[in-house]
């Protein structure tokens, strides 16, 4: 029965203190160093670039003091969508042109040069990914990304982005993520109390399945409606009329430091965007690799 | 003096304009002085808290004035000056946090009114420590305790300066120490920084300590003055169904026999002074020939004679021995929840749990119907080893029913009667036999079969709530029934209520379990009480054993009933001499009735 503990699975968005060169940025260089590095690996085409996309990745972790099989975790969570993509692109891109080298043909379906490629280039692409949003999650503070993303949104107040709102209601969604997660145990606990089977559905009737939900979702929703309530009186008590004419408590400040770091990761991204990486082939080649 | 709040003849309807136009208040009056420590008190529906909703301007008057210093709350040029000078904590502190750290949530309303940075620091410093949650500005509010989250929302509003502070029952939802811990830190407030308090709250208790007490029913002010006064008028609080102290029901008791002695007293140490005044010092007074089990004794039963020398000789039904379990095992943030817990559960029993919040009796109590399954140790539960994976954990649930704090969260169907059917559907039974549990379950509640089956869940009062859910575990048909602070959060009457309808499923023949932090309530029904603390079961025996450790308990920061600490004092003054552990109020009075006889 200790599949009634909701947060054991949950790797991301949990914070992990090592007090690593990572964990010391200001959020923002943090934030913008990864959406850098998240562009360079959403433009690029290339294998190669790739490979070293990923080493880079896996070393900035390193550089964290996580471990890897901690930060694997959450790679279990993302799975099934990495076996769904896998699948559907074996499935579907063989059909793609230029095909290049057929490797296998069996009626309609075949096995390509390029879908090799795609699927390699995809799930490379999803573990960096899931990587690097892992290590932002980990190494900052939910409340410090919070706060960086206010600050690095607030220049555009004026073209209306509504940077105070967006990061209350962040903060708020997140301050109750625990406090929903404990009553949804709780609610799951009580109802199995009462003869409710948990876990034991068909999936082949969709319909019975969402049925079987609904002693768990609408009292959450009943509480959750309940709280947000609550709030808005609380709020209201405490004189909150929305943005404009609020003070912050709270000030980030940038070292030398965090400006470098956010500059690498610039020219990273340049670099890796407008230099004409060689196909893998070629370089097999020159080394004298024979085959692929 | 001026007042700084005035009320003067104030109405609110909810839903004026519709069909159904609900009155809450009835014509107030009122004035609340700069300094003054005011106690509002009620049943749930008597208008107290939509009273407080009007004094700092969050809702407005349907007719009448309220004016908070020279602003009429109807003006909302003003409302920020209003909300600023009134400040207003409620109920449920994990609703009244905004941020994900304890300082943030602190600074939220100085940053509403636009104080300037410098100022807000110094101000979240200065709120925090008045609060004393100076060391816990960096903690997640999730991980603080009940006490400590609402303290981090009196500081929150502190921190706005304001010079009244209402507290809309911000004790209700709290364990005895969170409660212990906010009362403090409010009293301090009024005394040390003079700010005045409007207290609501629904238990007598917490107004000994006020300057004014106000009692409201049906939206109207019924009784007014100093508690000393208020509290003098047994009869009317009694038809108000507002329970007094322990100690002022003895009082009373004793003053109706002896006309002479007050009845008025409010405090454990008044009461030891009266007796000392009426009793000559020296001269003991052993309570001689009157052993506790011939005096009157718990109120339910016939059998409570025997319940302070109870054999425990019905079949084990469940059965702990050395229980341990972990929480989050196989991760870093892996918890020893329990240690070593020792229980066990006779068939026909009233069996009792004590300890605080976190010491694990609600981890121990979910290995009684099987939801957690031991880590360590033995845990047999009607006749099935858990340990064993192959355990019919879905038939230990039949006979095991287990009912959660607040268990009206667990309703989810339209109508009362589907949900308190889940259960029996998921059994598969017959239409009929559905439809006949049901009924029984609804009756064994006090909700009507005919009446409530077809009532939308959410049209149901709080406590009609609760009570049907307690049916939706009770059509189960379970021969051992669990339950986890069943009156935690119920006023008076519905608390009485409840208990009743509980003690009259024992008397069918249910073997009980409760987990109460209401050392009086169980001491009242109890056969057989645990004591838990630090995941281990430290103490047990029939009450009258267990409360009369007194310094253990104590110790272990658990109180005991009020009238077994007023006994203790009197003993320790030499006044009495009791035998046994008393600890309801009439045996209390038969006792004292004794050795005052012949002195009045």
């Amino acid at each position: 029965m200790e599949n009634f503990e909701l947060l054991r699975n949950v790797t991301i968005g949990q914070y992990i203190p090592t007090g690593s060169v990572i964990h010391r940025l200001d959020p923002r260089a943090k934030l913008l160093g990864s959406l850098f590095l998240i562009l360079a690996i959403s433009f690029n085409k290339s294998l190669v670039a790739n490979i070293i996309m990923l080493v880079t990745v896996l070393i900035i972790a390193r550089l964290s003091r996580i471990s890897f099989s901690f930060i694997l975790r959450g790679i279990i969570l993302g799975l099934p969508v990495l076996v769904f993509i896998f699948v559907m692109q074996f499935i579907f891109s063989g059909r793609v042109e230029p095909p290049g080298q057929i490797y296998f043909q069996w009626g309609w379906f075949r096995i390509t040069r390029y879908s090799m490629w795609l699927i390699g280039l995809s799930l490379m692409r999803i573990t960096s990914f899931i990587f690097l949003t892992s290590l932002i999650t980990m190494t900052a503070t939910i409340t410090e990304l919070t706060h960086g993303l206010e600050s690095l949104l607030s220049p555009f107040r004026r073209f209306g982005v509504p940077a105070h709102e967006l990061a209350l209601i962040n903060t708020i969604a997140l301050r109750f993520v625990p406090t929903l997660a404990e009553e949804m145990e709780r609610i799951m606990k009580a109802q199995a109390s009462r003869g409710a089977d948990i876990g034991t559905r068909k999936i082949w009737r969709p319909d019975k399945a969402a049925r079987e939900f609904l002693p768990l979702i609408v009292p959450l929703f009943i509480g959750a409606l309940q709280r947000a309530e609550e709030l808005v009186w609380a709020m209201e008590a405490r004189c909150y009329v929305g943005g404009s004419h609020r003070t912050k408590f709270v000030q980030i400040k940038s070292t030398r430091k965090d400006y470098v770091v956010v500059l690498l990761a610039l020219l990273y991204f340049l670099v890796m965007t407008f230099v004409p990486w060689p196909p893998v082939r070629e370089i097999a080649a020159r080394l004298g690799w024979p085959g692929l | 003096m001026e007042p700084i709040i005035l009320v003067e003849d104030l109405h609110h309807t909810y839903n004026p304009d519709s069909s159904n136009p609900v009155q809450a208040l009835a014509g107030i009056d009122l004035e609340i002085y700069p300094g003054e420590y005011v106690v509002i008190v009620g049943h749930n529906g008597s208008g107290k808290s939509t009273l407080a909703r009007h004094l700092n301007a969050l809702l407005a008057p349907t007719e009448g004035d309220v004016w908070v210093k020279q602003w009429n709350t109807r003006d909302l040029s003003h409302l920020v000056d209003i909300r600023s000078t009134v400040g207003m904590v409620f109920q449920n502190p994990d609703n009244q946090i905004v941020a994900t750290v304890v300082e943030e949530d602190v600074a939220f309303g100085p940053e509403n009114l636009a104080v300037p940075y410098e100022e807000i620091v110094r101000r979240v410093d200065w709120s925090l420590e008045r609060v004393d949650m100076l060391d816990h500005r960096h903690r997640a509010p999730h991980l603080l305790s009940g006490g400590q989250k609402q303290r981090v929302c009196i500081a929150g509003i502190l921190a706005m300066k304001p010079e009244v502070l209402v507290l809309d029952e911000s004790t209700a939802m709290l364990d005895p120490l969170g409660r212990k811990e906010v009362l403090e830190t409010v009293s301090r407030l009024n005394r040390e920084e003079g700010t005045t308090v409007v207290a609501i709250t629904h238990f007598m208790h917490e107004a000994i300590h006020a300057d004014r007490v106000l009692v409201m029913a049906e939206g109207r002010i019924v009784l007014e003055g100093a508690p000393r006064e208020v509290f003098r008028q047994a009869e009317r609080l009694h038809e108000l169904q507002l329970g007094v102290p322990q100690v002022t029901q003895l009082a009373q008791a004793l003053h109706k026999r002896f006309p002479s002695f007050p009845n008025d007293l409010l405090t454990i140490d008044e009461f030891v002074q009266a007796l000392r005044e009426r009793v000559p010092a020296g001269a003991t007074n052993p309570v001689t020939g009157l052993a506790a089990r011939e005096l009157p004794g718990p109120l339910h039963s016939p059998s409570d004679g025997q319940r302070l020398h109870h054999d425990r000789t019905g079949a084990k039904l469940i059965q702990a021995e050395h229980l341990v379990h972990y929480y989050l095992r196989g991760t870093p943030l892996a918890v020893k929840a329990i240690d070593d817990i020792n229980i066990d559960v006779h068939r026909g029993e009233i069996i009792g749990i004590i300890g605080h919040t976190g010491s694990g009796k609600s981890t121990a109590i979910q290995h009684f119907n099987g939801l957690l399954r031991p880590h360590g140790g033995k845990m047999i539960v009607m006749g099935q080893d858990l340990s064993d994976p192959k355990a019919d954990v879905k038939s230990i649930r039949r006979q095991v029913g287990l009912v959660f704090q607040q268990p009206e969260a667990q309703l989810f169907e339209r109508y009362v009667g589907d949900d308190v059917a889940f259960g029996p559907r998921k059994l598969k039974l017959s239409r009929e036999e559905i439809r006949e549990r049901v009924r029984k379950a609804m009756e064994s509640v006090g909700l009507g079969f005919e009446e409530f089956k077809d009532r939308m869940t959410f049209t149901l009062s709080g406590g009609e709530m609760r009570r049907a859910a307690l049916a939706g575990v009770l059509a189960l048909e379970p021969q051992v029934l669990v339950l986890d602070e069943p009156t935690a959060g119920m006023d008076p009457r519905g608390r009485e209520q409840l208990l009743s309808h509980i003690l009259a499923l024992h008397d069918e023949g249910t073997t009980l379990v409760l987990i109460s932090h209401n050392m009086e309530e169980l001491a009242r029904v109890c056969d057989h009480l645990y004591v838990i603390s630090g995941g281990r079961t430290v103490m047990d025996g029939a009450p009258a054993e267990v409360f009369g450790q007194v310094d253990e308990l104590r110790r272990l920061g658990l109180d005991v009933p009020q009238i077994t600490a007023v006994m203790n004092a009197l003993a320790e003054e030499h006044l009495v001499q009791v035998p046994e552990t008393i600890f309801t109020v009439p045996q209390a009075a038969a006792a004292l009735e004794g050795v005052l006889h012949g002195k009045l």
